[in-house]
């Protein structure tokens, strides 16, 4: 056990942020009707994954939002038992990378599918869930 | 070209040190530095502090290691690149010698994780990726970010959770042999597959601790460095790369590109190749990192790191010796101390002063290859003897 004397301070930080949306709201407000958008350049025709408002190929900064579907295939996978601080209430879950039909691929939870029948491969839907507070995200859930 | 050598060595016991504040645990590895390369700390240009920071009370940890050593005049920054702070800071101070603007310059690499709760740590460390993508609505965790790798390196290549555990085994049998380490005590196959899952496929044996400790290197000018040593041991490579912060805007899963780009920036810049290296630290904040180190650095094909660990290539007898010094998993964690801490291991190892773990030297070429994030930051450097 640890014995050695230590000031336990009284002076705690509290930190939460707000985190400016206002470039990517379109992809939000789709999100809340369950379609996956994003961003396609206007110059080079390069399609973002996340969405952004600048062109990380070219630079352009002109783009229109394209529509990425719901299909998916599992590229990796793990399920997660040791959880962060804030995520103490989540339980266990399964995070997966998973492609697009366009080739571009996304990170987010797999939900509902038996622990045992994940594998790369499979076949997966992104689905919208409401994080509270007018906060969509989105999720995997066996196809 | 002029050559900048590592002139003086230090370094703390690493693991979980609540004797130490940050300028206290800093000052180990800074003094045992300044007495071994002989210099006056006066003389020292630029103090480079690498430090991930965010789980201890200062926000300027360079200026407060700084005063504490009573360094304070000297130019100084901190540097940050996740787990490879300590490597960037060894790479700013060689600049400032190359560039001319000193001769004799420190890197000092400092962490105190454990000053906060293990579900804070986790917390700051799983965000180390792209915040809004990553964590916000999925809680990633550090060792997840590399479960998504082993998962992907097992799939294509057939490596199991066995060949993950034996990396685990391999770096506490030299972790005993280590007075500075965490961990000084051998673990068996057994102890590593049965413990308790992390975020599967990585158990609790599979992932480095997290650690409060520090580490030193002075450097200095060609001319200055043959004064001052017998056995100056020379930068010769430096390579550096870095990769996007989403991981789903990577290629694959089963190697770090900023690791193979590094690698050969610094194997160019030292004109070396893998097989002349005698011995390297690898990055094995995960038992799968140091797997995807050996193809990475081109010490084995793709796909075959695997078999290397299996055949023992990476011990002390074997082809390349890897992490003589019990490695992340073993040694400990410090993030921002890792990267110097491995330049410190093998100077010592190309000096011939690693005592029960020294590997034979046979070229007099060591290698360190620290990685932030995963994959985030890439940093391998090639030392030598000549």
């Amino acid at each position: 056990m640890d014995e050695n004397p230590q000031l336990h301070s009284r002076r705690t930080l509290n930190l939460r942020f707000d985190i400016p949306i206002s470039k990517t709201q379109e992809f939000w407000e789709a999100l809340k009707k369950g379609k996956l958008v994003s961003t396609k350049c206007m110059k080079c025709g390069n399609v973002s994954f996340p969405p952004q408002a600048d062109c990380p190929k070219c630079m352009g900064g002109e783009f229109e939002w394209v529509d990425l579907g719901t299909d998916a295939t599992l590229v990796t996978f793990t399920h997660v038992r040791v959880t962060p601080a804030s995520f103490a209430a989540n339980g266990p879950y399964t995070i997966a990378i998973a492609e697009l039909e366009s080739g571009l691929k996304a990170l987010a939870w797999l939900e509902g599918a038996e622990q045992q029948s994940v594998k790369p491969g499979m076949k997966l839907k992104v689905a919208a869930r409401d994080g509270g507070e007018g906060n969509p995200y989105y999720v995997f859930v066996p196809a | 070209m002029s050559r900048v050598a590592v002139v003086g060595i230090g370094h703390s016991r690493f693991g979980k040190r609540t004797d130490v504040t940050l300028g206290e645990l800093a000052f180990e590895s800074i003094k045992q530095a300044v007495d071994d390369a002989g210099v006056d700390k006066g003389d020292i240009g630029n103090v480079v502090v690498g430090s991930a920071g965010g789980w201890y009370e200062e926000s300027l940890p360079a200026v407060v290691v700084n005063e504490y050593a009573g360094l304070s005049g000297a130019g100084t920054m901190r540097v940050e690149a996740a787990c490879a702070s300590g490597s960037a800071a060894v790479k700013a101070a060689y600049n400032s010698i190359m560039s001319g603007e000193t001769d004799v310059a420190m890197a000092v690499g400092v962490e105190k994780m454990t000053e906060v709760d293990t579900p804070t740590s986790v917390e700051l460390i799983g965000r180390a990726g792209s915040y809004v993508w990553e964590f916000e609505n999925y809680g990633m965790t550090f060792p997840a970010y590399y479960a998504l790798y082993a998962v992907a390196h097992m799939n294509k290549f057939g490596t199991t959770e066995e060949d993950l555990s034996r990396v685990s085994v391999k770096a506490h049998r030299y972790g005993a042999m280590n007075p500075l380490a965490q961990f000084q005590k051998e673990i068996t196959l057994e102890k590593a597959m049965g413990s308790p899952v992390v975020s599967w496929p990585l158990k609790l044996y599979d992932a480095c601790p997290l650690s409060d400790g520090s580490a030193a290197v002075v450097l200095a000018s060609e001319e200055l460095a043959k004064k001052l040593s017998d056995t100056p041991i020379w930068i010769k490579g430096v390579g550096y790369s870095s990769d996007t912060a989403n991981l789903s805007r990577r290629d694959d899963y089963v190697g770090l590109r900023a690791a193979v780009s590094a690698a050969a920036k610094a194997y160019a810049m030292a004109k070396v190749a893998p097989g002349d290296v005698d011995v390297a630290t690898a990055h094995d904040c995960f038992t799968i990192a140091e797997l995807m180190a050996y193809e990475d650095l081109g010490f084995c094909k793709k796909g075959e790191a695997a078999k290397m660990i299996r055949e023992g290539q990476t011990e002390i007898g074997g082809r390349i010796p890897v992490n003589l010094d019990g490695g992340l998993k073993a040694k400990g964690h410090p993030i921002g101390a890792t990267g110097v801490s491995m330049a410190v291991e093998i100077t010592k190892q190309l000096r011939g002063e690693a005592g029960k773990h020294q590997a034979p030297i046979r070229n007099g070429v060591g290698l360190v290859h620290n990685i932030g994030g995963t994959g985030h930051y890439a940093y391998v450097t090639v030392l030598s003897r000549d």
